[in-house]
């Protein structure tokens, strides 16, 4: 059985990098800014994976977001998953030829579903992220794509089950309510989903303290818990986070607590 | 030089970092002439079974890898589907024979009604070491690596088996036969855990 995982979620827009509030966008800072508040070789020692999301509303710039992805991946050492607008294979290929494992795929899941299922003949189920963009209304839940700007006619329930039969390996559950507000996770949603699903779920959208992990890493059908809080886990946030985590039980993975420039260049 | 396999498959760039983060040279490539002068091969490999062997067949790179490796004993690292490539065969996207370098067939993991296994198989997990061996040396005898997967090699009382993983069941999580190795896991991926064991692929074969 995989241990639980902790993933930070980083939203690109357009060059940057912008914390998102029920949606609406707001500009952090750039990549240098990203890299002086992340020392992403070190963080990476606190946090499991890494997810980087191109929410760029407008017309996206592949090569840019994908020398993005390389800046960032450079001495990180941990998985990281990629997407926004995927919509050809040069896409999906030049996002994996920048330092990307795995593929985010949201709003072609209802489009275009034979596109992610040559995705999955390429890189296989286990390389494809479903992300879904959910909101409460009426008791009910609904899902989102365009960026959370076009409603979706079908159940939920169906959705999920359309995106499993299409063969996805991970889903990637966001609460468009709870997304930036730091008010903890929205739960609803998995009550509506069998508990015997196989699929891993990660849960997205809202997570502001370590506490809100540990809620979130604590659900029995939660395999990972994402933050997307570009500032609450700055410094030592990641690191005081993952200690609290596995000091309240939650099983993590540990690694050589050898110190990692250590490695650096030791073959030399 | 180490060379990384390219056959249109794999998270090559990954593994060239983590080489290059440790010092050690490498290039990728698909020239024949380049796998078979390399010191050190490593097979990536990201995506079904099925495709990359047909990749591999298509570009004569089956033959062209083996010949290396069964005549100059050059050493080999299967990584994720590159480890599965390196066994007998596999039922992904139906049957098709790997390159047989060691005789254990790939399955899918036994969905079982009683257990609710998560597949794939996403995430870290512990690497049990069942005997000594080079690749594992100097790490502890229960490693975190991270894997992401839904077939497997099974038979994990295999004599070359050196570390094995339990999701539903033991499986092969890492085999060492004298100079062909392979992770199902990602090293690459791995912190300082799976650094290591590259540094270890590189140093002592």
């Amino acid at each position: 059985m995989a241990k639980k995982r902790l993933i930070f979620t980083l939203l690109y827009n357009d060059g940057g990098f912008v914390l998102s509030r029920n949606f609406r966008l707001q500009r952090v800072g750039n990549i240098e800014w990203l890299l002086k508040n992340y020392d992403f070789s070190k963080i990476a020692f606190s946090i499991d994976e890494l997810i980087i999301l191109d929410v760029t509303r407008g017309q996206r710039n592949v090569n840019r977001f994908c020398d993005h992805i390389k800046l960032i991946s450079q001495g990180c050492f941990i998985p990281i998953a990629a997407g926004g607008g995927i919509t050809s294979e040069d896409h999906a290929k030049a996002i994996m030829s920048s330092g990307a494992d795995k593929l985010v795929v949201n709003t072609t899941l209802f489009r275009t579903p034979s596109f992610v299922k040559e995705l999955i003949s390429i890189y296989g189920s286990q390389c494809i992220i479903a992300s879904i963009d959910v909101k409460q209304q009426n008791d009910q839940t609904d899902v989102f794509i365009d960026n959370g700007s076009v409603t979706l006619d079908m159940k939920f329930e169906d959705f999920i089950q359309h995106i499993i039969d299409l063969g996805v390996g991970e889903l990637y559950l966001n609460s468009m309510d709870r997304d930036g507000t730091g008010h903890g996770y929205l739960f609803d949603p998995l009550g509506q989903l069998k508990s015997t699903m196989k699929v891993p779920i990660i849960i997205a959208g809202g997570a502001g303290n370590w506490h809100h992990l540990l809620e979130g890493l604590q659900h029995d059908m939660v395999d990972a818990a994402a933050t997307a809080n570009l500032f609450n886990f700055i410094g030592q946030g990641f690191p005081n986070a993952r200690r609290e985590l596995i000091k309240n039980g939650i099983n993590l993975a540990r690694w050589e607590p050898l110190n990692f420039s250590s490695l650096n260049n030791c073959l030399c | 030089m180490i060379v990384i396999i390219d056959y249109g498959m794999g998270n090559l760039f990954s593994i060239q970092s983590a080489l290059h983060y440790l010092g050690a040279q490498s290039s990728i490539s698909s020239d024949p002439q380049v796998i078979r002068n390399a010191d050190k091969l490593i097979l990536p490999g990201v995506g079904s079974f099925y495709k990359a062997m047909s990749n591999l067949k298509t570009a004569h790179l089956d033959e062209v890898v083996k010949e290396p490796v069964i005549n100059k004993k050059t050493p080999i690292l299967g990584i994720c589907l590159g480890m599965q490539l390196l066994g007998s065969s596999s039922t992904e996207d139906g049957f098709s024979y790997g390159l047989g370098l060691i005789d254990s067939p790939v399955e899918r993991f036994c969905e079982n009604e009683f257990v609710n296994l998560k597949i794939p198989h996403v995430g870290f997990d512990t690497v049990t070491i069942t005997k000594k061996n080079k690749l594992f040396d100097g790490l502890d005898s229960n490693a975190d690596f991270y894997f992401t997967h839904s077939y497997r090699m099974a038979f994990a009382d295999q004599p070359y088996a050196v570390g094995t993983c339990l999701h539903g069941e033991r499986f092969i999580a890492a085999f060492e036969k004298e100079h062909i190795c392979g992770t199902q896991f990602h090293p690459e991926k791995s912190q300082t855990t799976g650094l290591l064991l590259l540094k270890n692929f590189i140093e002592k074969f």
